[in-house]
């Protein structure tokens, strides 16, 4: 049992008390933005900023247990019968990397040349080295739901906007 | 009978040809999304909502009734013949369904699964039918307290029932919860949580929560951590069909399974998951081949899949009567009714009884649709696996890119699925229960509503929200759903402390 923690530190879980100081974050932002909210006093009951300021304070105490329980150890991240291969991370990257590349690209690229990317990135992050391949059916893919959203009546914006 | 003639009504709305069709893909669909890893049906009808945007609501929601029905079909298949549930519902089916198919019984798991999900399918959906009109018509006298009350039992009872711990499963409500805040506050008008952006005045989108979550989580998830041997099919060697001692093994487990999934799906936290280690426990016991659990006991196959199927049918209770979610694919049904600017409750059924008994309808037919899809066909659905995994995932992004830019083309929607995407892989990463998010989401700015609602009624006196016995006793159980596990953990806890010394002692 012991050596299965040392595995979890190894693929990136450990005692995650940042997990808990997150959640913490958010839940100060919330009690700040709650402040913000202008209470319309001629409201019966609850006002607008109710919620957000329960909501806040949840995610505050929420965020405190998470740190506490992370740094007791008990948030072992999940490593129970799951037979898995360890935490790699240039696929991690590349399939992050190919999630955030229409970020850059949608607004000049448009959406079919866009997911073509996106798609390449992410199967090579799952070990796929024939780039032409992938960007050839990730071309096609890309395409064909552009142009069979198109029929639909859903716009996936101009196919190629530097083209106007 | 008043239900028998709706329901005749719902059969001839389900029966046109055209609805026909989308049960048929509908069905489909969901066995490919079952036997896909990867992909739910959640993720599946968030994908495709922009693209219903353009069929009739009856026709939307009998696909996705399929759709809800089929990934359950498929998630036994995969969890049989390769030992990777599709569905965390079909997690028991693997231990003995596996067994048995590396026994050469393979084709006689396939079909007690199949079959006892038609069995358990049509149980549940009778259940179904006669059983929420009559909760519909109770919930005619829910005023706004009971309802919130009513919030506050599912929120409790989702945060403490899915995901490892409480503390987790919370934490992943009041996530959800707060990014519901996001947005105009719908009775003054206020912004709220907006970070001076134009484009969050509208909220977050269902839509994008659930696909980054889930789709691009997952996604990010699997690529950081596989392996590339490629997994092995078992054959369907033997190709011995069920036996007669095979059907006289699998009945009364069918029967069993039904009638412990569907109350439990039923229940405002129910999930398709509890039911069936229970009936999986419960087979267990009252076998009478004991030697055979754990080398591939068929009862250990019919019973949980009954149990996920009748489950799935007892879902759809508290949806359709009071718009209730217990899932994250009845989150996802919860939005798609919203998408059509319908509410599920009880005006529903006098509202629109066309969609509602053509949706009820078609999950008879749909059943039938997937018997016959899946025990002939079975073959051809494990094929899907040949698929290589990097092109499935790559696909599963180009249409998560597909749902999320098709929404608005906004490029604020894309962000947020990058960074919703990498909320979702830690979330995986370190065990946070997704459903009770997306519930915190769909719900919570209707929790919101109702309270003011009840406040406003009652010019501010708190007294109301235990006012009416209903509400109270809701809220009493919330707060019991609240209490009593950790109760029971803390006594477990001390009992195997207890336990272990012994044994360290001995």
């Amino acid at each position: 049992m012991p050596s299965m923690k040392n595995d979890s530190v190894a693929s990136g879980g450990g005692r995650p008390w940042w997990l808990g100081l997150a959640i913490l974050v958010m839940g100060a932002l919330w009690l700040n933005g709650a402040r913000s909210i202008a209470s319309t006093t001629n409201y019966v009951g609850v006002g607008p900023a109710a919620i957000v300021l329960a909501v806040g304070l949840g995610l505050v105490l929420l965020g405190f247990l998470l740190i506490v329980q992370a740094l007791k150890g008990q948030l072992a991240s999940h490593s129970e019968d799951e037979e898995e291969a360890p935490f790699s991370r240039p696929a991690f990257l590349m399939a992050l990397a190919g999630v955030g590349v229409p970020l850059l690209t949608i607004r000049w690229l448009g959406f079919p040349f866009s997911a073509m990317l996106a798609f390449t990135l992410v199967t090579h992050a799952f070990g796929s080295r024939r780039t032409l391949l992938d960007l050839g059916i990730g071309a096609l893919i890309a395409s064909l739901a552009w142009l069979g959203f198109s029929r639909l009546g859903i716009s996936l914006g101009p196919f190629f906007p530097l083209l106007g | 009978m008043d239900i028998l003639n709706q329901l005749l009504g719902g059969f001839a709305v389900a029966l046109q040809p055209m609805n026909l069709f989308w049960a048929f893909i509908g069905c489909g669909l969901g066995t490919a999304v079952g036997v896909l890893p990867g992909i739910g049906p959640a993720l599946t009808i968030a994908l495709l909502l922009p693209v219903t945007a353009q069929v009739n609501p009856a026709s939307a929601f009998i696909m996705f009734a399929g759709i809800l029905y089929g990934a359950l079909y498929g998630g036994s298949t995969t969890s049989i013949l390769l030992n990777t549930p599709g569905e965390s519902g079909s997690v028991m089916t693997a231990l003995e369904g596996n067994r048995m198919a590396r026994r050469g019984r393979g084709a006689a798991a396939l079909a007690t699964a199949a079959i006892g999900s038609f069995v358990a399918g049509t149980i549940g959906t009778l259940a179904l039918t006669f059983l929420a009109p009559a909760i519909a018509e109770l919930a005619f006298v829910f005023g706004p307290e009971d309802y919130f009350a009513l919030m506050m039992l599912s929120f409790t009872s989702v945060a403490v029932v899915m995901g490892r711990s409480m503390v987790r499963g919370f934490a992943a409500l009041f996530f959800g919860l707060a990014l519901g805040t996001i947005g105009i506050d719908t009775q003054t008008g206020q912004t709220r949580m907006v970070f001076g952006s134009l484009e969050l005045l509208d909220g977050i989108s269902f839509t994008v929560v659930l696909v980054s979550l889930f789709a691009i989580g997952e996604t990010l998830y699997v690529a950081s951590r596989h392996s590339a041997a490629p997994a092995a099919i078992n054959p369907l060697s033997g190709g011995s069909w069920m036996t007669r001692q095979d059907w006289k093994r699998s009945w009364k487990p069918w029967l069993r399974g039904s009638v412990i999934g569907f109350p439990i799906g039923a229940l405002p936290a129910g999930g398709t998951e509890i039911p069936t280690f229970l009936s999986y426990a419960l087979e267990r016991r009252l076998t009478k081949h004991p030697e055979e659990f754990g080398q591939g006991a068929i009862e250990g196959v019919a019973g949980p899949e009954a149990a996920n199927n009748a489950a799935a049918a007892g879902i759809l209770v508290p949806l359709l009567t009071l718009g209730l979610p217990s899932t994250a694919t009845a989150a996802v049904l919860l939005a798609a009714f919203q998408n059509y600017g319908l509410q599920p409750g009880p005006l529903l059924f006098a509202t629109n009884p066309d969609l509602l008994w053509g949706l009820i309808a078609s999950l008879y037919i749909g059943n039938v649709i997937l018997l016959i899809l899946n025990l002939p066909l079975v073959g051809i659905w494990v094929r899907l696996l040949l698929i290589p995994r990097h092109y499935i995932y790559g696909g599963i992004v180009v249409f998560a890119m597909v749902g999320v830019w098709g929404l608005s083309t906004s490029w604020m929607d894309l962000a947020l699925m990058f960074g919703l995407g990498l909320v979702g892989y830690v979330a995986r990463v370190h065990d946070f229960p997704i459903a009770p998010a997306l519930i915190g989401l769909i719900l919570g700015p209707q929790a919101e509503i109702q309270l003011r609602r009840a406040l406003a009624v009652s010019q501010g006196d708190w007294s109301v929200l235990v006012g009416t016995p209903i509400a109270a006793t809701l809220l009493a159980v919330a707060a019991l759903v609240l209490i009593v596990p950790p109760l029971l953990a803390y006594r477990r806890r001390r009992a195997e402390a207890d336990g272990q010394s012994a044994t360290a002692a001995g």
